[in-house]
């Protein structure tokens, strides 16, 4: 009986309200109706809708859009401070017409402002606006990547036998694309643009070999390009080759010696059938010195065309060519944003060189500096140059920490450059995105905040680059990666090398976006 | 004119927002913490409720979850309502503007306390 009476009140409601929220409103009456017995909380409970309704029915009425009630007609002071919002009048018309004008002015102001660069604001508001004008041809990055992995255009050219070992990690794909180069991940710091200038004369195939086994593509097509078998006298060269290399450049000679005596020792029991491809033979050779030297970071390589002998240093044309390629490609930062709940999200398809790269990067974490949580997506990303990375990582952090890198001794470089001046970034949360493409530079990134527990990984294991560091070359057709230092890491080996740095929450790596937010969400709840 | 209605933020919409502070509720839930969190002094009528919610809504300060059971109270599947943290945000801010009103009220003697 007292619904169908307050039923019948609520019919007093404008259309929108009762198509809302009639149901809702009838529940929540039926609970305190269940729940308040007695005369007085009966009597209250009708004295509290009547009010109601007399509070919120003009509102109702006057605002299509309900005003949010002040409900102050239920408080009562009993001596304790109450504080009354007065927010329920409507404004006069002439209050309006100059709220807007002053608006308008504020937003004219505004945008001339973003206009002509300023200082700090500008520069944010311009790398927003270049983020987004960039957005639609970065797609276009992303899928560079897969392109050259399958090494159909087999562009690929060694180069790297300079020294540094801290170098790119593997090609930026934007230089991929403006060049029609790729760069084989483990050459050193300078080859990438190196290779980027003498890189279209000389296809080969070796690009495939350096992204690794698990590359299902690319040994595929490899399989299909490999040579003719190579005989004894050329297996029994190559052999040596490797030999010298090792004894001359693998960081623990006794181990050096130790694969030496090995590849030795298969060569006399005839391990080496004639029939070998030399791609194969390159494989196998590659196997044995990892089984004896539990070292993933050594491989042996075969390229289907001629290395070249001198491979060039860097040259201005290269550099002018990555720099321009980085300006097209707003420096691989494919998307920064910040989505709702205020959680930022970084698309960054590369680790780009610094040296060009650095303002951008810079810019780019300036605006999404007061999020709440932050998404880095490197489901796309190729890796590039470990100063990126530490730069990057440099915010997530308010002291230096040490990141591990398989080709870095301990030395400066391997601590971030943390606190970065006015950055917010150093204590809120940190998810990763990666898949099976993440790669190299990526995977860095990936596996030191994993294993410095600041960063959740969400999505599919990484690619798992070997990060060999320098490259030797043997003949026109093998050559050998070197890890020339070795890196201590505070986790044990392995590292990322071939079996890649898995996720701490697996799913497709289509996926990992939404679930990363899910988590995100639930952290923020929390807090 | 959504800003106007939440700026000054009425003091439903605040008692609204600190209800959903701890928890997802539906609104019966949301009607009994204000009750309990203001000693039974503001008891939300369903009018005052769902218009608040509503413009809550509107401004993304609070979200709506999908209907589900609340066993304590029989079969009904009820709307839950969950803190954005906009929401959290805004009441945060609500919340330091009283007690910065609070003090000005303590240096003119008006109330007594040393600090808030």
């Amino acid at each position: 009986m007292s619904e169908k009476i307050y039923a019948f009140l609520l019919r007093l409601f404008p259309a929108h309200f009762r198509e809302a929220y009639r149901e809702e409103a009838l529940q929540l009456f039926r609970d305190r109706y269940r729940d308040e017995n007695g005369l007085f909380r009966r009597l209250r409970l009708w004295l509290d809708l009547a009010a109601d309704l007399v509070i919120s029915l003009p509102r109702e009425y006057f605002h299509p859009q309900p005003e949010l009630a002040g409900a102050a007609a239920h408080e009562h002071l009993r001596g304790t401070p109450s504080f009354y919002v007065s927010g329920d009048e409507l404004p006069r018309p002439g209050a309006l017409i100059l709220g807007g004008v002053l608006s308008l002015g504020a937003l004219v102001a505004v945008s001339i402002l973003l206009g002509h660069g300023g200082s700090r604001g500008p520069l944010r508001a311009s790398a927003r606006q270049r983020l987004l004008s960039t957005e639609a041809r970065s797609s276009a990055i992303g899928r560079a990547g897969p392109q050259s992995d399958d090494a159909t255009e087999g562009e690929a050219v060694v180069s790297g036998l300079s020294a540094r070992s801290a170098s790119a990690e593997t090609a930026p794909s934007a230089a991929t694309l403006a060049t029609k180069a790729t760069i084989p991940s483990n050459s050193l710091s300078d080859p990438p643009l190196t290779t980027v200038s003498s890189a279209s004369s000389q296809p080969q195939d070796l690009q495939s070999q350096f992204r690794q086994p698990r590359d299902t593509a690319s040994t595929k097509i490899a399989a299909t390009v490999d040579s003719a078998p190579l005989n004894a006298a050329e297996q029994q060269r190559v052999i040596a080759g490797v030999i010298a290399n090792l004894k001359k450049y693998y960081v623990y000679p006794d181990v050096a010696q130790k694969m030496a005596d090995a590849l030795t020792a298969h060569e006399k029991s005839g391990d080496y059938h004639s029939a070998m491809g030399g791609r194969a033979f390159a494989d196998l050779l590659t196997r044995q010195v990892r089984a004896v030297s539990q070292d993933l970071h050594l491989e042996v390589v075969y390229s289907t065309t001629p290395l070249p002998e001198h491979p060039m240093g860097p040259t201005a044309e290269g550099l002018a060519l990555y720099r321009k390629a980085m300006e097209e490609e707003n420096c691989t930062f494919e998307k920064a944003e910040i989505l709702p709940h205020n959680i930022g999200y970084l698309k960054l398809n590369s680790f780009p060189d610094t040296s060009v790269c650095q303002a951008k990067a810079a810019a780019v974490m300036a605006s999404l500096n007061d999020v709440d949580a932050i998404i880095f997506d490197l489901r796309d990303n190729r890796g590039g140059f470990p100063d990126m990375v530490m730069m990057i990582s440099s915010y997530l952090f308010d002291h230096p920490e040490y990141m591990y890198s398989p080709r870095e001794n301990t030395s400066e470089g391997s601590w971030t450059r943390s606190p970065v001046p006015g950055n917010k970034l150093a204590d809120k949360p940190v998810y990763v995105l990666i898949s099976a493409r993440t790669f190299s530079g990526a995977e860095h990134f990936s596996y030191d905040l994993k294993m410095l527990k600041r960063g959740t990984l969400v999505g599919e294991t990484t690619g798992g680059a070997t990060d060999v560091g320098a490259f030797h070359r043997i003949d026109d057709h093998f050559g050998i990666g070197i890890r020339e230092t070795r890196g201590i890491n505070p986790y044990a080996e392995p590292d990322w090398a071939v079996t890649g740095v898995a996720p701490d929450v697996k799913v497709k790596a289509e996926d990992a976006l939404e679930a990363a937010i899910k988590l995100a969400d639930s952290k923020l709840r929390k807090k | 004119m959504p800003k106007r209605k939440l700026d000054p933020l009425p003091s439903a919409a605040f008692h609204i927002l600190l209800s959903l502070a701890d928890e997802d509720l539906h609104g019966y839930g949301i009607m009994r913490h204000v009750a309990e969190q203001t000693d039974g002094r503001m008891r939300l009528g369903p009018g005052t409720l769902y218009s608040s919610i509503r413009s809550l809504l509107d401004a993304k300060l609070i979200e709506e979850l999908d209907r589900r059971e609340d066993a304590r109270l029989g079969e009904e599947r009820r709307r839950y309502y969950r803190l954005t943290s906009a929401g959290r945000k805004l009441a945060r801010s609500e919340a330091e503007r009283l007690a910065d009103l609070l003090r000005v009220a303590r240096s003119k003697k008006i109330l007594r306390g040393s600090y808030v």
